[in-house]
């Protein structure tokens, strides 16, 4: 209580400052002069009596200050009167401050910058939807299993199960979590769309009302009876539609079908999925539409992501609880059934635990990952700042020495030792807060610049707005910051022993300041040889991925995916589709050869399947990647033929996989030292089709470029589904827009998606390492730059604080090159302590990069040595431009100057 | 004895300012001043500047209120009073500066031994 009472009154105090500080100057003033009085009536003349009374009072400055601090530490007019000072002292030394400032500025504003993403990732709630504190995710999990690959989204059954079992929840909804496209006929043309399949309650759960019609409801995703309608986004309706006021009730085409539109969805809604923003949404239970195939509405598909809305917010407790118990019953629920659960995991019998997440753009399971990958990132930029903040806080530390007689006088003058620590950190804050005001917009600038790094083939979009918690962070980053580099020099200055310093003419450095900088000094060049080496590892691994080869050309080739079943075509007009395209382009200028494939090395989709030597239950069986080809495809990617011959035009096109090509490892592995062709295997696990093995292919990239050598099968049987490559001898570029004008020619209501070069298909396998690169890479050259000006400082420093010593050795006698090794001599010391100390921690941090690297350790010893040499040069020219500035002074005027 | 003075023990100024306002009734700065003077016979070397800021800390506390009034040779002066909390912290602190003052006499007269 009463220390609650204290802080009331110090509030109060605030507000009454000024009308307390009069009052305090009156009762002084009477007080004093009650005392004259009283002197002067036992007859001491009016000089003596006045005299006596002060000195009995006592000191009245101090005793103010003390009032003061005693009233209330947050003063305003006190800190009015700091900041106005600091405004003073730091325009006195604007070129020092303006690059304190802008070293400040750039390691706050990356850091913001990183922040970002992880705001837009990970804390932002999906937007346009209320009361997201109440929602929640759900996830199928495999306990037995580990990793990401232990978590499914639900199957259509048991979503339903969920659904109308759960009773802690208000209600369970559920979407597509790949996303549906569909092909949009409109006035003779083809256009591909990007829906979302979604559960009739999703909207009415999230509280998202209709811009214009309704939204889908509870009656629209009937199972016995969906009904055909549609919402549309509203970004499309604007620039699609033009704003068309009449647009509900009237009929869309997609992927050949009548879709009615139900209504428009509010601006801003782009459902519950990071990066995605589908054009339309469509009931669950017509996806069969979008499909021909209705398998997914029963068991063994795993598709649809779950969200719940709970009763009250803060009860994920209470729903975990239920979801366990209902897990269990849809296990035992298919037992009964005689239902396996689970085949996604391999293992028929798991059952399938059911997890609830905080609903976020980032699905549960792998928020975690991406926590890791972004944290990963603050933690190098935060070296950087920490950097930044060392060369703030050398450079401030020197003017600490320089002010010390400010300090003293004002000391002298009744100022108290917190008073002065708050004057000095009022100035560090205020430059960490003009930081941070340039720091936002380095972080809108580089956040933006980030973003293009991604690859265009991803169709995703991603919004990464500054909102208030980008600028909350920025703000305590920067408060943070100029704590950390304003407290040792204000600590430093304030310890100043007034009389000391005041009676010693001379303003050397004390011992302990210096070493307290060539302390920092140290620290930076050990923090830059980490970030320098960790950087250079990145770059020369992206050079390597670059130049690795993925067992394909990288060149010369244009793709573009196209989905002829998707119009609900029969198998025989897709043939026919297939092969006039195939025509029209293999006779295009410049085109050499032309194939289809169902997904490509390197790509993010493929297929697996076990390959075994005999019929029926083969227990040697293995998996293996299965690339689904037409004949000439491996001449137009550039795959080389190792042994035998490409699949024939008949066989490709067959619906049985008689004649296949396999890559070396799968030769080596299933014959050794034997040829493969002319060999049979059996594909499929089905024990019952033997397949000739008619050629073998170099192995090539099938994942990752970082992998080792991988199984692979190419066979005929190509989907409907598939991606058109195309090989030309010019500019793949130029070739997309001839391929996408043919393919309306082929068939006008077909559309393509990715159309693209394969440079840009490339850099979507590229990614990782080239974000990670770019960053690093920023961040080493910052890291450099920042150093070197800190060493530069301090030297520098070192050297005018000297100036007197050196005019007097050299007046001894001393030749340049003595006072050279002199100068010299200390800032080797240092650089060789720091690069000692960053090597052995550079080796330690190298460690966690070492899954990103291609073809390169993560010790590699050029790498750290080579980065131990570039920083000795440097900093030696950091070291050598002050030490010739020491050798040029004159021993007469540095003698004279004192 | 004028010539060796005591310092005033940290801590102890807020008892004797609140014990004599209690003692006193409402007092002005410079009469609180005088008073502890006076009681302690010149044996303190009070800075009497100190006595204000002893004052807002009692009144921060709560212990003694304050306002303005006329002082007897008719000047303008604020009046300081102890409250009822004021007067329950003083028998407190009271007690417990006896207490310690005890022990402080019991050790001082400790009688060299052996």
């Amino acid at each position: 209580m009463a220390n609650l009472r204290t802080i009331w009154v110090r509030v109060k105090g605030q507000a009454a400052q000024k009308q307390e500080d009069e009052a305090l100057d009156e009762e002084i003033r009477e007080h004093i002069a009650m005392l004259e009085e009283r002197y002067v009536s036992q007859g001491l003349s009016a000089r003596e009596a006045a005299r006596a009374a002060r000195l009995q009072f006592g000191n009245v400055t101090g005793l103010k200050e003390r009032q003061r601090a005693v009233r209330g530490f947050l003063s305003p007019t006190e800190w009015w009167q700091d900041v106005r000072f600091g405004a003073r002292m730091l325009a006195k030394r604007p070129m020092s401050n303006l690059a304190v400032v802008l070293a400040l500025a750039l390691g706050i504003g990356m850091n913001a910058a990183v922040f970002t993403f992880v705001n837009a990732l990970l804390l932002r709630p999906p937007q346009g939807v209320s009361e997201t504190n109440k929602l929640i995710e759900v996830w199928l999990h495999n306990p037995k299993s580990g990793g990401v690959q232990s978590y499914f989204p639900f199957t259509f059954p048991d979503y339903v199960y969920y659904r109308d079992h759960t009773k802690s929840l208000e209600g369970l909804m559920a979407f597509d979590g790949d996303g549906t496209q569909a092909i949009w006929n409109h006035e003779g043309t083809g256009e591909i769309l990007h829906g979302q399949l979604v559960s009739g309650n999703l909207f009415s759960l999230l509280g998202v009302n209709a811009a214009l019609g309704r939204t889908l409801v509870q009656e629209d995703d009937r199972l016995d009876n969906p009904r055909q309608v549609v919402m549309l986004s509203y970004p499309f309706w604007k620039q699609k539609l033009a704003s068309d006021p009449g647009v509900v009730g009237k009929t869309v085409m997609l992927d050949g079908a009548a879709f009615t539109v139900a209504g428009v969805a509010p601006a801003g809604f782009t459902g519950l999925l990071i990066a995605t923003s589908p054009d339309f949404w469509a009931p669950l239970t017509v996806q069969g539409r979008f499909t021909h195939d209705d398998s997914r509405m029963k068991d063994h598909s795993y598709w649809l992501i779950v969200a719940g809305k709970m009763r009250g917010a803060g009860q994920r407790q209470n729903v975990q609880a239920e979801l366990h118990v209902l897990a269990k019953q849809a296990y035992q629920l298919h037992q009964s059934r005689n239902v396996p659960q689970g085949s996604v995991s391999g293992n028929n019998e798991e059952l399938l635990d059911a997890l609830a997440y905080p609903l976020t753009l980032v699905p549960g399971p792998f928020r975690g990952y991406v926590g890791a990958f972004t944290g990963g990132l603050l933690a190098v930029f935060a070296l950087v700042l920490l950097i930044a903040c060392t060369n703030a806080a050398s450079l401030l530390l020197a003017r600490a020495t320089g002010r010390a007689r400010e300090m003293a006088t004002r000391s002298a003058l009744g100022a108290g030792r917190a008073r002065l620590v708050r004057q000095m950190l009022v100035e560090s804050l205020m430059l960490a807060g003009i930081a941070g005001a340039a720091g936002i917009a380095v972080a809108w600038a580089t956040s933006r610049l980030l973003i293009q790094l991604k690859p265009a083939s991803i169709p995703l979009t991603l919004t990464i707005p500054m909102d208030w918690r980008v600028v909350l962070f920025t703000a305590v980053v920067s408060l943070a910051t100029g704590v950390v580099f304003g407290l040792a020099p204000a600590l430093r200055a304030s310890a100043v022993k007034a009389a000391q310093v005041l009676k010693d003419e001379s303003q050397t450095a004390g011992r302990k300041k210096t070493r307290m900088r060539n302390v920092l000094v140290v620290a930076q060049m050990a923090t830059c040889v980490v970030l320098l080496a960790g950087a250079t590892l990145c770059v020369r691994s992206l050079m390597n991925a670059n130049a690795i080869d993925a067992g394909f050309d990288t060149h010369h080739i244009a793709l573009a995916t196209l989905d002829a079943g998707s119009l609900g075509y029969k198998p025989e007009k897709v043939q026919d589709f297939y092969a006039r395209l195939l025509q029209r382009v293999e006779s295009l200028p410049g085109v050499t050869s032309a194939s289809y494939a169902h997904f490509l090395p390197l790509g993010t989709s493929r297929i697996q399947t076990s390959v075994g030597k005999q019929l029926g239950k083969d227990p040697n069986s293995m998996e293996v990647d299965v690339y689904q080809v037409g004949q000439g495809l491996l001449r137009t990617m550039g795959m080389p033929l190792l042994r035998g011959r490409d699949l024939t035009e008949q066989e490709a096109n067959s619906n049985t996989p008689n004649a296949v090509m396999i890559n070396e490892t799968l030769a080596k592995r299933l014959w050794p030292g034997e040829d493969p062709v002319g060999k049979r295997i059996v594909l499929d696990g089905d024990g019952k089709t033997m397949s000739e093995v008619v050629g073998v292919v170099k192995d090539g990239k099938y994942h990752t470029l970082g992998e080792g050598p991988l199984s692979v099968v190419f066979r005929g049987t190509l989907p409907a589904m598939r991606t058109l490559v195309v090989r030309t001898q010019g500019d793949s570029r130029t070739l997309l827009d001839e391929v996408r004008r043919e393919i309306p020619i082929a068939d006008p209501l077909m559309a393509a998606t990715d159309v693209q070069t394969i440079e840009e298909y490339m850099a979507l396998p590229l990614f990782p390492a080239r974000t990670v690169g770019w960053l690093l890479g920023t961040s080493g050259v910052l890291a450099l730059v920042m150093t070197m000006i800190g060493l530069f400082g301090v030297i520098a420093y070192m050297v005018s604080q000297r100036t007197h010593e050196i005019g007097v050795r050299m007046a001894l006698g001393a030749r340049r090159s003595d006072v050279m090794k002199l100068v010299m001599g200390q800032g080797i010391r240092m650089t060789l302590v720091g690069l000692g100390i960053g090597l052995c921690a550079a080796i330690g941090a190298a460690r966690l990069l070492s899954p990103l690297l291609y073809g390169i350790g993560a010790n590699d010893p050029v790498t750290m040595s080579a980065v131990a040499v570039c920083l000795a040069a440097i900093a030696l020219l950091a070291c050598y431009l002050p030490a010739r500035k020491a050798t040029q002074v004159d021993p007469s005027i540095a003698l004279r100057y004192e | 004895m004028a010539d060796r003075k005591s310092e005033v023990l940290q801590g102890t100024l807020d008892l004797m300012v609140l014990k004599t306002l209690f003692a006193m009734g409402p007092l002005h700065g410079f009469g609180t001043a005088r008073r502890i003077e006076q009681v302690s016979d010149g044996v303190l070397d009070l800075n009497e500047g100190t006595v204000y800021t002893a004052l807002l800390r009692l009144q921060q506390q709560g212990w003694i209120r304050s306002e303005w009034g006329t002082s007897e040779n008719n000047r303008r002066a604020r009046f300081y009073s102890i409250t009822k909390q004021g007067s329950k912290q003083l028998e407190r602190e009271a007690e417990n500066w006896e207490r310690v003052a005890g022990v402080i006499e019991k050790v001082l007269r400790l009688e060299r031994q052996g």
